[in-house]
């Protein structure tokens, strides 16, 4: 990032902070907290932590003041925040959190990883509410500023939770550590969570199986290793059988030929595929480090120049980043961009070129902030 | 009808809040007890309890007539103030495990009415039905068997389904938890004073305890997560941060001074002497936490759990690997020395039983969990300091 290209984005995030009102987590004063600042080398990404602060007044004034790229504050509270060393800090517990990020799921263009994302944390918020039994008003839903939504679990039963005991709920959510053998017992495709997911997904499968194109079926049957010709032949001819077992309750057939078991336990090809559509990808380290620092909601993300933006859980559905996570405006501004870009943003999809352009203020600060484009040489056009 | 506990049942359980408080009604004053030739038995018997949930093996649970109450549940409340004298959490989670299996295998053999009325002496159902999911996952997440797995369980509208077998493992589980979350009892330091002696003792047991278990280094008995490590430090490739963590944890847990391991890293081209001293010392507990090596669990979050083999499917922590390999060793097995060449296993199916066999003639020990919830905390912790991103 060029010095004017600094200059620019940081008397944007300045103004923002100075005309808008900052919210603090509950807790503030037992959490710690961390920023990135603005850097010309973006190799640079120094974080000041172990900071702590008394009020939101505190918080506010050091963001006008210092204008950090990104802030963050952790998930855990602690008994002294500000100690530099984890044993002086006495964790006490942490808020639970999920993060979903279209990076995990998906290449493409933002605004389709945006809108894939957000279906991904649709289901993640069903099972957390309705299988997991989570109450809608201790779910905190925030989008990130950058590629996803970050859920901030604040129910006391949890918050002592360990590494391990978290790692139960991201696993539930992602399906990872399925065993057909436990899920697929007497399941209908009817049956909440897991079991229903689960039988539909292999149900799905089975019928792929036996779908058209017998050799297509061999073929990636014995693409699996110790998956043999033999034993894929066999699940092939016995398919009807198992199948229908399989909806009669019984996945005993389906589950005695070991070219299921071996497919079932891969991890990778068509039916973990199904199975991983029925999850909720979350990203596990997030969610089991019980110290991680997270964005601050309404803070801008330095990455996007996005407002990290708090959202009601029943707004989700309407909510447009592009639009919504936006807070600055139209006015003109000359950049040079170093690579052709095509990005829809406030209602207005931006077809631009390499090389200098007028854009609104808004995707000039994005723009930047992405590193894609530099302040044109006189500044603001 | 409900049923009601005798003092057999007392011996039985002697961490019922009924045992307790009928030790504690009959003791008077604790120095007088001691000095007393009644205390010095008792307190031999929690000596003997100690070392016996210090080897780790299966607690004896001799029938009732056998039992004698007093005895029982004296020798239970004085080993637990011995080993919170100690200040040794390792202590402290050993005898909490011997505790809860020892009430197992009572219970097992229990009528129905009384087991209803030990289980709800620890905050437990007395039938199956359903935990809510909270409960749940404090008491599964501690235990290994993918049944356990909160994925494999019916869950709905907050509540997971529990079979009819299920209740005895978690209720030895919520036993355990109960009685570790206790520890340190708050003893006062005159008592620990008097009992100076014995808690040296059990210190020295330990010790050599630990010694037996350790012993010398072996390079050849490590898991092979840690031999890709060490492999990739001699060869010069960076190691990622939790790299470098769980492979200086592992040395400094199997016995190695950091000196020792500040040698291994030298192997490196890109050594750094001022760096990896601080990491390395760091990690050994000079900054007053004393780091575990991370889970298997841990491992493959961070994407270095690699090379598994047939004994890594039955442990669940790379120190456990270490152990029962050099136990193989020991014994003259030469599966010590063989390639862990084995694939990936799946773990399911029935056709993965050769592959435990090769390991299954030593007895290798069936550890649940190590002490997971701290190492896993632990590893995060140190993940999180920020080293990584200054």
């Amino acid at each position: 990032m060029k010095p004017a290209t600094l200059e620019f984005v940081k008397q944007q995030f300045s103004e923002y902070y100075r005309r808008s009102r900052i919210s603090v987590p509950p807790g503030l004063e037992q959490r710690e907290w961390g920023f990135i600042f603005l850097d010309p080398d973006p190799q640079k990404t120094a974080m000041r932590r172990h900071l702590a602060f008394g009020t939101r007044g505190e918080v506010t004034e050091y963001l006008r003041t210092l204008v950090p790229a990104h802030a963050f504050y952790s998930a855990a509270y602690y008994a002294a925040p500000a100690a530099s060393t984890m044993g002086e800090k006495g964790w006490t517990g942490a808020d639970l959190i999920f993060d979903l990020d279209a990076d995990h799921l998906m290449r493409g263009p933002y605004d389709r990883m945006l809108a894939r994302v957000k279906e991904e944390t649709e289901k993640l918020l069903a099972m957390l509410t309705d299988e997991l039994g989570f109450h809608r008003r201790d779910l905190h839903l925030v989008f990130s500023g950058g590629r996803g939504y970050h859920i901030h679990v604040r129910d006391l039963a949890v918050r002592g939770w360990g590494s391990q005991e978290r790692r139960e709920l991201v696993d539930y959510v992602c399906g990872t550590g399925l065993d057909p053998r436990a899920v697929l017992g007497h399941a209908p495709t009817r049956a909440p969570g897991w079991k229903g997911r689960y039988m539909r997904a292999v149900r799905e499968y089975l019928m792929w199986l036996g779908g058209p194109g017998r050799e297509e079926a061999m073929a990636h049957l014995t693409a699996y290793e110790g998956v043999g010709k033999e034993g894929a032949a066999r699940l092939m001819e016995d398919l009807d059988r198992v199948t229908s077992s399989l909806e009669a309750g019984d996945p005993g057939p389906l589950l005695q030929y070991r070219a299921f078991r071996t497919i079932a336990a891969a991890g990778t090809g068509k039916l973990s595929e199904l199975v991983r559509a029925g999850a909720a990808l979350a990203d596990e380290p997030v969610t089991t480090d019980t110290k991680r620092l997270i964005r601050l909601p309404t803070s801008l993300h330095g990455g996007s120049g996005f407002r990290v933006t708090p959202l009601d859980l029943s707004d989700l559905g309407g909510f447009d980043p592009l639009v919504d996570a936006v807070v600055f405006g139209d006015r003109k501004v000359r950049v040079d961009l170093s690579l052709k870009v095509t990005m829809p943003l406030l209602g207005s999809t931006h077809a631009l070129e390499k090389g200098p352009a007028t854009v609104p203020e808004a995707l000039a600060v994005f723009l930047c902030c992405r590193g894609i484009a530099e302040i044109a040489g006189g500044g603001r056009g | 009808m409900r049923g009601r506990l005798d003092r057999k049942d007392l011996a039985k359980y002697p961490f019922l809040k009924e045992a307790q408080e009928w030790v504690s009604g009959r003791t008077g004053s604790l120095p007088e007890f001691f000095s007393s030739n009644y205390g010095r038995i008792a307190a031999r018997h929690a000596v003997e309890r100690i070392r016996e949930a210090m080897e780790g093996g299966r607690p004896p649970a001799p029938g009732p007539e056998r039992l004698d109450p007093d005895r029982e549940v004296y020798a239970y409340a004085i080993a637990r103030v011995l080993v919170s004298c100690t200040k040794d959490r390792l202590l402290m989670d050993r005898l909490s495990r011997y505790e809860a299996e020892r009430a197992a295998r009572y219970l097992a053999d229990e009528q129905p009415e009384k087991r209803a009325l030990v289980a709800e002496g620890v905050g437990m159902p007395a039938e199956a039905g359903d935990l809510p999911v909270v409960q749940y996952v404090e008491l599964a997440s501690h235990l290994k068997d993918d049944r356990w797995r909160l994925v494999n369980r019916e869950v709905e509208k907050g509540h997971v389904a529990l079979g009819d077998g299920d209740l005895p493992d978690l209720t030895a589980e919520r036993i355990r938890i109960l009685l570790f979350s206790q520890l340190p009892l708050p003893v006062p330091p005159a008592i620990c004073e008097l009992l100076s002696p014995l808690a040296a003792e059990i210190t020295a047991a330990q010790q050599q305890y630990l010694l037996r278990e350790f012993g010398s280094v072996e390079e050849g008995a490590f898991p092979p997560c840690i031999r890709v490590l060490t492999t990739a430090i001699t060869s010069g490739a960076n190691l990622s941060h939790s790299g470098r963590f769980a492979l200086t944890a592992f040395l400094h847990n199997i016995g190695m001074n950091p000196l020792q391991i500040m040698e291994l890293f030298a192997r490196a081209p890109d050594f750094d002497a001022g760096k990896t001293q601080y990491q390395v010392e760091h990690i050994s507990g000079r900054s007053g936490t004393e780091y575990t090596a991370p889970s298997c669990a841990t491992m493959r979050t961070h994407g270095i759990c690699t090379g598994r083999d047939g004994l890594c499917t039955q442990v669940s922590h790379p120190l456990s690997y270490y152990r029962a390999r050099k136990r193989m060793g020991k014994q003259g097995d030469g599966s010590a020395d063989r390639a862990p060449d084995q694939p990936a296993g799946s773990g399911h199916g029935a056709d993965e039983g050769e592959k435990g066999q090769q390991v299954g003639k030593t007895r290798v020990p069936r550890e649940r969990q190590g002490k997971p919830n701290q190492e896993d905390d632990k590893d995060e912790q140190a993940r999180s300091t920020g080293e990584d991103i200054q």
